[in-house]
C-alpha cells in the first residue's frame, strides 16, 4: 500500500512545479469572485438577488467548486501526456500493483483539487460565516468525494483520448456542460423557470439538478446561507456520481494504460 | 541450446509472441537465461528486442505464449515479477518535469530503499555516471547522452535481482561507455542477472557471458560469444609469408586439417588460410612448414568479430541458421 503514497508524492511534485501558475489561478478565481459579484449584483433582478442573499454570497461557493473542478481535472492532462510520451511504460514497470497505481493517481488528483480549493473555501467562510464543526465535516467530506469524482472523470477521459487535441476538446465539452448546467453561476430555481418557459431544454434542467457540481455548491450554500435547504439527497447524489466516475476511471486507467 | 537442464534458468520464455496488428514483433520465442549471467540480446533494428524486454518486465502483455521470470509467470503473477526487476529503457523515461536527482531519488524510494541508503546510493551513482554536477538541472535541459546516463542510473541504484538494460550506452561517449560497462559487470558480480538488449556488437561481445541473436522476432542462435565466433566456418584468417614457395605436399597436409576450410595462394610465397580455432591450429601449421624446411617470415592472424557472426547469421533464414548451429555443434 506504500505504493499509493509514492504515486501521490509524484503527482504532488508535478503539481507544485506549477506553484506560481497555481497561485496566479487562485488569485484570478478570487478576482472573478469579487468583480463578477459586484457587477452581477447590479445586473441581477433585485427580487432574485434578495432570494439568493446577494450575488457575492451566492457565487462564493460556486467559485470554490469551480476551483476544485479545474484543479482536480489537471491530473487528466498529465496522465494524457504520459501516455503519449510512453512514460506510462515506466510507471507500469515499477514494483506496484495496477490498482495501487490507479488509486494513487485518482487520490492524488482529488487531493490536489482539495488543496487548491482551500483558499477559496476559506474566503467563502470569511465572508459568509463559519460552519459548525459538524457542517464543516459534511462539507469537507462532500468536497472530497466530488474531488475524487472529478479526478476520476479527467483520468477516464485522458486515457480514452489518444491525442492531446482530442483530450482538450473533450475537456472543453465537459467543462461547458458541467459548468453551465449547474448551480455554480445561478440558482436551480432560475434554471427550472427557464425550463418551464421552454428556453432551456428539459434534459439540461435535469442535468443541472443531478449535476454533482450543483450538489457541491448547494451543500455549502445550505449551511452558510440557508438556501437551498439542506437535504441528504444532495450528499447521496454527489456520492453516487463521484463513485461512478471514480470507479470508471480506475477501470479505464488499469485497462487502457496496458492496452498493448 | 544444449545442457539447459542442469543450469538454473532465471528467465524462461515459452513460445512468447507479441503481435501488433499484423506484425509479429516477437514470434514464438523460446529462450532461457541463467541466474547470474549477462545475457546479450542482439539483433538488427526491429528484431523484437525491446518488445521482448517489455513483455518480460510486464509492461506489455504477450499475445501468445508466456514467460517465467524468477519462477513467476508474467501473465499470472505480474506483481511478483515486478518486485524482482529493474529496467533501463531504450528511450529514457524521465518524469517530464523533473531533475535527475528527483527522478532517481523517487525511483529509489518506490523501489523500497531506506532513506540513508537511498541518499548514499543516489549520490554515489550520480557521481559514477558523471551527472552529479547536473543533478539539479531540468531534464529538458539535458543532452541525449545525459538523459541516457540518468536512465541507466536508475537500475544501478536499484540493483534489482534481474536488470533489463535496453541499449544502455547508446548516445554515450566512449569513456562513459567503458564506465557503464564496468558498472554493469559489477552489478552482475554482486548477484544480479542482466539482460542486455543491444545492436552494438562490440558491447555485446565484451559484456555478455552469452549472446542470443534475434531476427524478425525469433531467436537465430544462442551461445557464448566465443562459440558463436568459432561457429562461422573459416571465420579466422591467418596470413603466412614464406621464404620459399610452398609445396603441394604442405598444402595438402594443411588442407587435411579439419579446422582449415580453405587456403588461398596470394602468390607462391604468401598464403591466406581460412580456419577455425586459430590458437590451436597455428602451431600445427608452423610445424608442417618447419618439418619441410620452409621457414616462415611472418604470420598474421585475425579473428572474426561478433560483426561477422551477426552478418553471417542474420543473412540466413532462421531454418538455415539453426541447421548451421546444429552442424557446427556436431563437428566441434
Ligand atoms: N507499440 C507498437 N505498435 C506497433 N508496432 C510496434 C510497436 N512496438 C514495436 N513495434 C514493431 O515491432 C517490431 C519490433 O520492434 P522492437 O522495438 O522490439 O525492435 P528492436 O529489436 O528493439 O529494434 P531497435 O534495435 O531498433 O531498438 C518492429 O517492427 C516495430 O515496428
Ligand atoms: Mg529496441
Amino acid at each position: 500500500m506504500m505504493g499509493i503514497f509514492h504515486i501521490i508524492e509524484y503527482d504532488f511534485r508535478n503539481f507544485f512545479r506549477y506553484k506560481w501558475w497555481l497561485a496566479g489561478l487562485i488569485s484570478m478565481n478570487l478576482a472573478d469572485l469579487f468583480v463578477m459579484a459586484i457587477v452581477y449584483n447590479k445586473m441581477v433582478d433585485p427580487e432574485l438577488a434578495r432570494q439568493i442573499m446577494g450575488y457575492f454570497s451566492f457565487f462564493a461557493p460556486g467559485v470554490t467548486i469551480l476551483g476544485l473542478f479545474a484543479s482536480a481535472f489537471m491530473i487528466g492532462r498529465e496522465v494524457n501526456m504520459e501516455v503519449r510520451r510512453e512514460i506510462h511504460y515506466y510507471m507500469l514497470s515499477l514494483p506496484l500493483s495496477r490498482i495501487e497505481l490507479a488509486l494513487g493517481r485518482l487520490l492524488a488528483g482529488g487531493l490536489r483539487g482539495m488543496m487548491y480549493m482551500s483558499p477559496l473555501l476559506l474566503t467563502t467562510f470569511a465572508f459568509l460565516g463559519i460552519p459548525s464543526p459538524f457542517q464543516l465535516l459534511i462539507i469537507l467530506a462532500a468536497l472530497f468525494l466530488l474531488a475524487m469524482g472529478i479526478s476520476g472523470l479527467s483520468i477516464a477521459i485522458a486515457v480514452s483520448t489518444s491525442s492531446f487535441e482530442k483530450f482538450v476538446t473533450a475537456r472543453g465539452l465537459v467543462y461547458y456542460v458541467l459548468f453551465f448546467c449547474s448551480t455554480i453561476f445561478y440558482p436551480l430555481s432560475l434554471i427550472q423557470s427557464l425550463g418551464e418557459e421552454g428556453i432551456m431544454p428539459q434534459p439540461l434542467v435535469t442535468l443541472a439538478a443531478i449535476n454533482p457540481l450543483s450538489n457541491g455548491a448547494d451543500i455549502i450554500r445550505s449551511f452558510l446561507l440557508g438556501i437551498p435547504a439542506f437535504t441528504l439527497d444532495m450528499v447521496m447524489n454527489l456520492a453516487l456520481f463521484s463513485a461512478l466516475f471514480a470507479t470508471t476511471a480506475i477501470f479505464a486507467y488499469m485497462k487502457i494504460i496496458q492496452r498493448t | 541450446m544444449s545442457g539447459d537442464a542442469d543450469l538454473v534458468a532465471i528467465i524462461r520464455t515459452v513460445d512468447l509472441t507479441k503481435r501488433f496488428e499484423d506484425v509479429a514483433a516477437v514470434d514464438n520465442l523460446n529462450l532461457s537465461i541463467e541466474d547470474g549471467e549477462i545475457f546479450g540480446l542482439l539483433g538488427p533494428n526491429g528484431a523484437g528486442k525491446t518488445t521482448t524486454v517489455l513483455m518480460l518486465s510486464t509492461v506489455i502483455k504477450p499475445t501468445n505464449g508466456t514467460a517465467f521470470v524468477g519462477d513467476f509467470d508474467v501473465r499470472k503473477n505480474p506483481n511478483d515479477v515486478r518486485k524482482l526487476i529493474g529496467i533501463c529503457f531504450q528511450e529514457p523515461k524521465l518524469l517530464w518535469v523533473s531533475t535527475p536527482w528527483d527522478v532517481l531519488n523517487w525511483h529509489a524510494k518506490v523501489c523500497g530503499l531506506a532513506t540513508e541508503e537511498r541518499k548514499r546510493r543516489v549520490k554515489q551513482v550520480l557521481n559514477d555516471v558523471n551527472m552529479w554536477e547536473a543533478r539539479r538541472k531540468s531534464v529538458h535541459g539535458l543532452s541525449g547522452g545525459m538523459r541516457k546516463r540518468v536512465e541507466i542510473a536508475k537500475v544501478l541504484i536499484q540493483r534489482p535481482k534481474i536488470a533489463f538494460v535496453d541499449e544502455p550506452t547508446a548516445q554515450i561517449d566512449v569513456i562513459g561507455k567503458h564506465k557503464i560497462w564496468n558498472m554493469i559487470r559489477q552489478l552482475r558480480d554482486e548477484g544480479s542477472t542482466i539482460i542486455l538488449a543491444t545492436n552494438e556488437l562490440y558491447e555485446a561481445d565484451v559484456l555478455s557471458d552469452r549472446v542470443g541473436i534475434m531476427h524478425k522476432g525469433g531467436l537465430l542462435v544462442c551461445d557464448t560469444p566465443r562459440t558463436l565466433k568459432d561457429s562461422i566456418p573459416g571465420g579466422d584468417i591467418v596470413e603466412i609469408h614464406l621464404e620459399k614457395e610452398a609445396t603441394d605436399k604442405v598444402l595438402e597436409e594443411l588442407k587435411s586439417l579439419k579446422e582449415i576450410s580453405d587456403i588461398a595462394e596470394i602468390n607462391p610465397k604468401s598464403l591466406r588460410v581460412y580456419l577455425n580455432n586459430v590458437e590451436e591450429v597455428v602451431p600445427q601449421i608452423m610445424k608442417a612448414f618447419l618439418k619441410r624446411n620452409l621457414p616462415i617470415l611472418s604470420i598474421k592472424m585475425s579473428e572474426p568479430s561478433l560483426d561477422d557472426v551477426f552478418v553471417h547469421y542474420t543473412g540466413l533464414t532462421i531454418e538455415e541458421a539453426q541447421q548451421k548451429m546444429i552442424k557446427g555443434e556436431a563437428d566441434g
